[in-house]
């Protein structure tokens, strides 16, 4: 952080003007405001309390718990694969990534591998469901400041790579498509081709939003400077993903960790941004998905062949042990801790999700910030609800 | 509209108001889950288009709204939320269900935290499958609710009888799903 | 308790990790006693298991070593769930096994049917630690533990998850409300023994491949 511009001083003095009335206790009478927990600008059922003075926030604190649906709890009650199928709903835009780093776990207890075509099949699946996320974060990002256009044309784009992951696993949404040891099936004939497709309109839907929204006057200054989370905060509260790129940590689980996944062999550049403030943390998504057209697009081409399943037996039991996987998950690092004790089932699963810990940061970064700009930083942050409470 | 409020309204009458009911309904979004999404792709995107059914998906506030889509899993917490909002609405006042999880708990069927089926709650009138069902799905669901609509009998609505077809033996709704009640 | 043991570092000698190795020997260092066990698979992952009395020294001390990144904290129960694994019909008599019953705990062992886990990354040399604890209770069957928000503050609303699923008080936590559940809510849900009412009620109807149809299965379920 070079230079502090006017707007990112202006919030500093706010935020400790705001601590200075907090500890003086001016009588000025403080007003707390509701927002949701169904509210239009909350994305889905977060519940905000945040107390004001004036148009200040003094305090603000998210309730979540309104979409807990005790994941930990019924993973110990399901066989490997049933949970397999639970866990594509915890971050619902991007599924198949949600099953990835389980089913990594679970091989790496049983110490098996996936064949390198259902690596590489992975890898593109988990891209594609990074683009399906993040496109709509980026059109979603206008409504947040009012301006309805983006919406739609993230839905338009976001279709056709809905089509793309409904053609390879027949599943729009929750694909359920990965297995231990490798999966279900091998990509349908002529899907290559029209990923192909699908990846050039996409670029062309980023060259727009970045046109449209990026370069827009009204949307810079609403994010220029507004809700900066400097880097050691953003890792003690383990923020990860975009959010933490944005404040200039170059952290990224795709290169820096070794899993089987294809990551290794593709070349593509992890974007950190140094200022840490609500339009890098939008500028730094627009850029993954640039980057995740072009991880498909180089994947495509070196696609192996062979076969897409290891041999496993028929009803997987997965022997005791404890296994930590993460992948880079469009919201951030999206962690299984599997502990297994031999049955078919696991017998504890700790997951932890990106946004649980990207959200955790608001009472933090919404001190002294102004009503408005709760909305554009939340949105910022960008979380979803089921990944949030689990 | 004494007529109405009285229950007495000739069956024409009715037959031309229900169709200019099931042709301008509000619909609030109250999306919870994963379903949230695919109605918004069925109501707010270009490919699905919902208004082309004469239903208006942008209502500011469920005080104007005739429909409410409840999408998603409701929670235990969430529950008094929800019965709240639809005490909200004004008479005539509709539900669509969408997705397992409000239908019946769908996936979460043993959690502890999760209500299973909104119909706990509320009444609904159409329940739409799937986890989460396509946004055709829930169009169908709103074709078949405007068709529900058209049969029905506003007096007995008035008087707080529910819902009541003004045909005794309503002809069966086929509109892929087969006939509804 | 205080048993130390290198044991499964020098077992896996072919794969030297000095990464792995020089961490546990600066933890060593600076806690001495403390650290209980150590687990180590070489080139993957780091198991480190110390004394509740010095759950946030650790913290501290993995802090200091670059440690701060903080990823999740969370609580384990070791007792093998009293309603079987899921599969079988929870209402029909299970039959008594001493050995299907005893807790066994993981890697790095351990004394008490609660652990604490948390796990926390170095940003820049690209490792991480597990640390776990075991958590004593108390008398009256209550367990506390030092909460770790003065070393790392992410780790509030975690601590508030770990108090609502488990029961597991933290002291110096400024806040333990209920998070997920409503405030009338009874019972830890991560405890083995919280029954799933609903698999109580109705139970499942069995592993894949039953013959006779669920419903079937149903009315059998409920006349035993």
């Amino acid at each position: 952080m070079t230079m502090l511009s006017e707007r990112q001083q202006m919030s500093y003095i706010a935020s400790q003007a705001a601590d200075a009335r907090l500890n003086v206790e001016l009588e000025t009478e403080g007003m707390t405001l509701n927002i949701g927990p169904q509210h239009p600008a909350t994305h889905g059922t977060l519940r905000i309390i945040a107390r004001l003075d004036g148009e200040q926030v003094v305090w603000a604190e998210p309730s979540a718990g309104y979409m807990h649906r005790g994941y930990e709890k019924l993973t110990e009650v399901r066989t490997f694969p049933q949970v397999t199928a639970l866990i594509n709903r915890i971050d619902w835009l991007g599924s198949f990534a949600n099953e990835v780093p389980f089913i990594l776990a679970a091989e790496q207890l049983m110490d098996i591998e996936a064949p390198p075509r259902a690596q590489h099949i992975r890898t593109i699946l988990f891209e594609l469901s990074r683009i399906a996320n993040v496109s709509l974060f980026l059109g979603d990002l206008g409504v947040q400041m009012g301006a309805v256009t983006p919406v739609f044309m993230a839905f338009r784009d976001r279709e056709y790579v809905l089509n793309l992951i409904e053609g390879a696993t027949g599943g729009r949404f929750h694909p359920n498509f990965d297995r231990i040891g490798g999966l279900k099936d091998d990509l349908p004939k002529g899907w290559l081709d029209e990923t192909r497709q699908v990846m050039k309109k996409l670029r062309n839907f980023c060259d727009e939003i970045e046109d449209l929204l990026f370069g827009n006057e009204i949307f810079q200054s609403r994010t220029r400077g507004i809700g900066v989370i400097p880097a050691d905060v953003a890792r003690q509260y383990g923020l990860s993903g975009a959010n933490l790129r944005a404040s200039g940590v170059d952290w990224d689980l795709r290169r820096d960790q070794s899993l089987p996944l294809a990551y290794d062999k593709v070349d593509f550049r992890v974007w950190t941004h140094p200022d840490g403030d609500s339009w890098a943390r939008c500028w730094i998504r627009l850029q993954e998905v640039r980057e995740a057209t072009k991880i498909v697009d180089q994947l495509i081409e070196t696609l192996p062949p062979g076969p897409v399943m290891t041999k496993v037996p028929r009803i997987i039991k997965v022997p005791e042990g404890e296994a930590w996987v993460s992948t880079e998950n469009p919201l951030g690092e999206m962690g299984y801790y599997v502990v297994s004790k031999g049955d078919l089932g696991p017998f504890r699963v700790k997951i932890r999700s990106a946004s649980f810990n990207n959200i955790s940061i608001t009472p933090w970064v919404l001190k002294g910030v102004y009503v408005p700009d709760i909305i554009t930083i939340l949105a910022s942050l960008y979380f979803i609800l089921g990944d949030i409470d689990r | 509209m004494g007529l109405v409020d009285r229950g007495r309204l000739p069956a024409p009458l009715t037959k031309l108001f229900n169709i200019g009911r099931s042709y301008s309904m509000w619909v609030y979004q109250w999306g919870l889950a994963c379903c949230a999404i695919e109605m918004g792709a069925a109501f707010g995107s270009p490919r699905y288009d919902v208004m082309r059914l004469g239903v208006i998906p942008l209502p500011a506030s469920p005080r104007q709204a005739d429909l409410v889509v409840v999408s998603g899993t409701v929670t235990d917490k969430m529950a008094p939320a929800v019965k709240r909002l639809y005490e909200q609405m004004p008479e005539p006042k509709y539900v669509i269900s969408m997705g397992s999880c409000a239908n019946c708990g769908g996936p979460y069927w043993d959690s502890y935290s999760v209500t299973k089926g909104v119909d706990q709650i509320v009444p609904v009138d159409v329940y739409v499958p799937g986890c989460p069902p396509r946004p055709e799905a829930l169009l169908e669901g709103v074709v078949l609710l405007q068709q529900r609509i058209k049969h029905e009998d506003m007096g007995a609505r008035w008087r707080g009888e529910g819902f009541k077809p003004i045909v005794r033996e309503s002809e069966p709704i086929v509109v892929g799903g087969g006939p509804i009640e | 308790m205080a048993q130390l043991s290198d044991t499964d570092t020098d077992e896996s000698a072919p794969v030297v990790d000095e990464l792995r190795n020089e961490i546990v020997a600066r933890l060593r260092a600076d806690l001495g006693d403390a650290v209980v066990d150590v687990h180590q698979v070489p080139q993957v992952d780091l198991w480190v298991r110390v004394t509740p009395e010095s759950w946030r020294s650790a913290g501290e001390a993995l802090r200091a070593q670059g440690f701060d990144y903080f990823c999740f904290l969370s609580a384990m129960d070791w007792m093998p769930s009293p309603f079987g694994d899921g599969e079988n019909d929870p209402t029909e008599e299970v039959e008594e096994d001493p050995a299907a019953s005893e807790i066994r705990q993981g890697y790095t062992g351990g004394d008490t049917r609660f652990q604490m886990l948390a796990r926390v990354t170095d940003t820049r040399r690209h490792v991480s630690v597990t640390l776990k604890a075991d958590l004593p209770q108390h008398d009256d069957g209550t367990m506390s533990i030092e909460s770790w928000i003065p070393v790392y503050a992410g780790a509030n609303w975690h601590e508030r998850e770990t108090h609502e699923m488990f029961g597991i008080s933290f002291d110096g936590h400024p806040d333990l409300r209920n998070m997920y559940l409503p405030g009338d809510f009874e019972g830890y849900p991560l405890r083995k023994d919280f029954p799933l009412l609903a698999r109580l009620v109705k139970p499942w109807p069995g592993i894949v491949d039953v013959e006779p149809m669920p419903a079937s299965d149903d009315d059998e379920g409920d006349d035993s």
